[in-house]
């Protein structure tokens, strides 16, 4: 079975983030980690593979550091790895990201797409319901539990209040959640031959894109400035028993700041 | 003039909290006589809520395909854009439920679109459209707007100030999407419902959350019974959701939910920042926390220093005193 996992290296959640003054851009602290919903959606890939043999391919699209979540991928047991390298893919939106990666993704026939739910820094959620759509096949979002087994997948997605099954025909898309597996810790034989592992790129000429269909001159949203929320005042602390403060607490939400 | 295209999601039938939402600003922007609405829903509604509906709209259309009874990204994508490409709307606007986030994607690529996704501010009037939407967790507002129309947007819930009663009726029209089952790849099998009356965390105005603090799964009792009081949801932390004295579904957080009520009651909850990530955009925050130091309190408007187990019943009781429960 051939299986390919779509991953992002994103800012760790406790980055410092500033935003130019232009307001145009943004400036982060290099601490970097592979987003969260991706781990689930590799570990699914390599026990799909335990199971049903197979490889697992990883394939990213960025700069830089973008390539650490390629070589975690390798570290927790990917057979291969592609890097959608090239000026022209930066800066894209969901739209541009998923053409692209749906194309590296079908430069080889494949049964199963894995991908997080959603990258927790730009919180699109986009990628992967749209990589499906590109490539006419359906897909899984958020899924918890799944299943393999004669061009079929059965799959779990809890939905609000209910949890459901649901078959899919492969080829399809799947989008990992929290509770589909718990990620395995890469061995130290796995470190050591991801340090090493050269990394194959491509360029949108290799997946048939043309320049101005890639990142920023394709996307369909652009970012027009940045900006930061409106800061919460301080906290008002209510003192006094805890019997009292709740007694007050009742009051401000009712008739202060009327919630109720 | 422009046209608009909601999409309503329903559930047995009646319109979600959140599309309501969505038919009030729409109602809003007709009365303007900015666009014309146009408001989809698959597999129809109750008469009471079409009636309802078209005082908000132009064009009301149910989308009647029997492959559509049932939820599936595929089909649903199908239907909303199909009808998008006959009427060529400006804007195609969803809520960002987990229904509309999952397939709303799927309608842009058909578009040859992008989305907005899990907008919290639209700015109408201004050109192009400028939607603003967090990122990083709500630490930070993009402003993003279209190169081209149609714009594709799902909306967080709560964004959109209530409905208010409209006045003229829109069309009613049925029709079929002209779906054949064997264009769809997926199948639901079962359903099984984990929450029946439970209220929607993504869509709730109030949300009662627990953490760690709370000790164990059996202290949840006592904020079901705030919750139960004021007609919150309830949430969670991450590390009661591992104890597994919660279910994941709801998880608030970086790898949970985001949720945006109005109301967030945070109870022995630490506030570490994959937490806050989920909830920081909530309208108003109480923190309720033995710590004076823990860092919720950096994230809340009002706090109380005490144990959950005196301050939560005894807001409980005050609460129902006064709402005469
Ligand atoms: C990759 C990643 C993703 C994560 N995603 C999430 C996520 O989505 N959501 C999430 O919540 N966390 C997430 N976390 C975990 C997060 O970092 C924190 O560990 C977690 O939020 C802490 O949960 P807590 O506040 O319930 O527990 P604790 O940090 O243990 O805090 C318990 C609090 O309860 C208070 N307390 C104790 N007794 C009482 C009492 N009797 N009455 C009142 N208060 C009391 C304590 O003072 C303390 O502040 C994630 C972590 C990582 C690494």
């Amino acid at each position: 079975m051939n299986i390919v996992v779509l991953a992002k290296q994103i800012p760790d959640a406790e980055a410092h983030i500033d935003i130019g003054n232009d307001e145009k851009g943004l400036t982060i602290e290099q601490k970097f980690t592979a987003n969260v919903f991706d781990e689930f959606a590799m570990e699914e890939a390599l026990r799909l593979k335990e199971k049903h043999g197979g490889k697992v391919k990883v394939i990213t699209l960025g700069a830089g550091k973008a390539t650490e979540v390629l070589r975690t991928g390798i570290a927790m047991g990917a057979d291969e790895v592609l890097l959608l390298e090239d000026g022209a893919f930066l800066n894209g939106d969901g739209y541009t990201t998923a053409l692209a990666l749906s194309r590296a993704a079908a430069l080889e026939p494949f049964d199963v797409i894995l991908c997080g739910r959603q990258a927790i820094d730009d919180d699109r959620g986009e990628v992967g319901p749209m990589v499906a759509q590109f490539l006419g096949i359906p897909h899984g979002g958020g899924i918890t539990k799944l299943d393999v087994a004669d061009g079929n997948a059965t799959i779990e997605c809890p939905v609000e209040g209910a949890k459901e099954t649901i078959e899919v025909n492969l080829p399809a898309v799947f989008t990992a959640q929290k509770g589909l597996n718990e990620p395995r810790v890469p061995p130290i034989m796995g470190v050591m031959k991801a340090m090493k592992a050269t990394i194959p790129r491509v360029t949108p000429a290799d997946l048939g894109i043309s320049p101005e269909e890639a990142g920023a001159s394709g996307s369909k949203v652009k970012t027009g400035r940045y900006f930061h929320p409106k800061k919460r005042a301080a906290v008002q602390m209510i003192p006094g028993e805890p019997n009292e403060a709740a007694v007050e607490a009742v009051r401000i939400l009712m008739d202060v700041e009327r919630i109720l | 003039m422009a046209n608009l295209l909601l999409f309503i999601e329903t559930k047995d039938k009646e319109p979600k909290k959140a599309s309501l939402e969505l038919l009030g600003e729409a109602g809003r922007l007709k009365a303007a006589g900015r666009y014309k609405i146009h408001a989809v829903v698959m597999g129809g509604m109750s008469e009471d809520a079409k009636k309802k509906a078209l005082t908000y709209v132009d064009v009301l259309v149910n989308i009647t395909d029997p492959v559509l009874d049932q939820y599936t990204p595929e089909g649903f994508a199908l239907a909303l854009a199909g009808y998008a490409k006959e009427i060529n709307p400006q804007v195609v606007l969803a809520s960002a439920t987990q229904l509309g986030r999952d397939f709303l994607p799927r309608v842009a690529v058909l578009l040859g679109s992008g989305v907005a996704s899990d907008v919290t501010e639209i700015r109408w009037s201004e050109d192009p459209i400028t939607f603003v939407r967090p990122i990083y967790g709500g630490r930070v507002l993009s402003e993003i707007s279209f190169t081209g129309y149609p714009a594709v947007v799902t909306v967080r819930p709560n964004t959109f100030a209530g409905e208010e009663p409209g006045t003229e009726n829109g069309e009613y029209l049925e029709r079929q999407g002209g779906i054949a089952p064997e264009q769809l790849k997926t199948r639901v099998i079962k359903t099984e419902e984990s929450g029946k009356g439970k209220v929607n965390l993504i869509e709730a105005d109030i949300i009662v959350a627990g953490g760690r603090g709370l000790k164990s799964a059996e202290n949840f009792r006592v904020l079901e019974d705030l919750a139960n009081t004021i007609g919150a949801a309830v949430g969670a932390a991450r590390s009661v959701v591992d104890a597994k004295w919660r279910d994941q579904e709801d998880q608030v957080g970086k790898s949970g939910k985001t949720v945006s009520p109005k109301l967030y009651i945070a109870v022995g909850i630490s506030g570490a920042i994959h937490h806050t990530m989920g909830m920081d955009t909530s309208k108003l925050v109480l923190a309720v926390n033995t710590d004076p130091n823990a860092m919720i309190f950096s994230y809340a408007d009002y706090g109380i220093v005490g144990d959950f187990a005196q301050v939560v019943p005894a807001m409980t009781e005050e609460f129902k005193k006064r709402l005469g429960r």
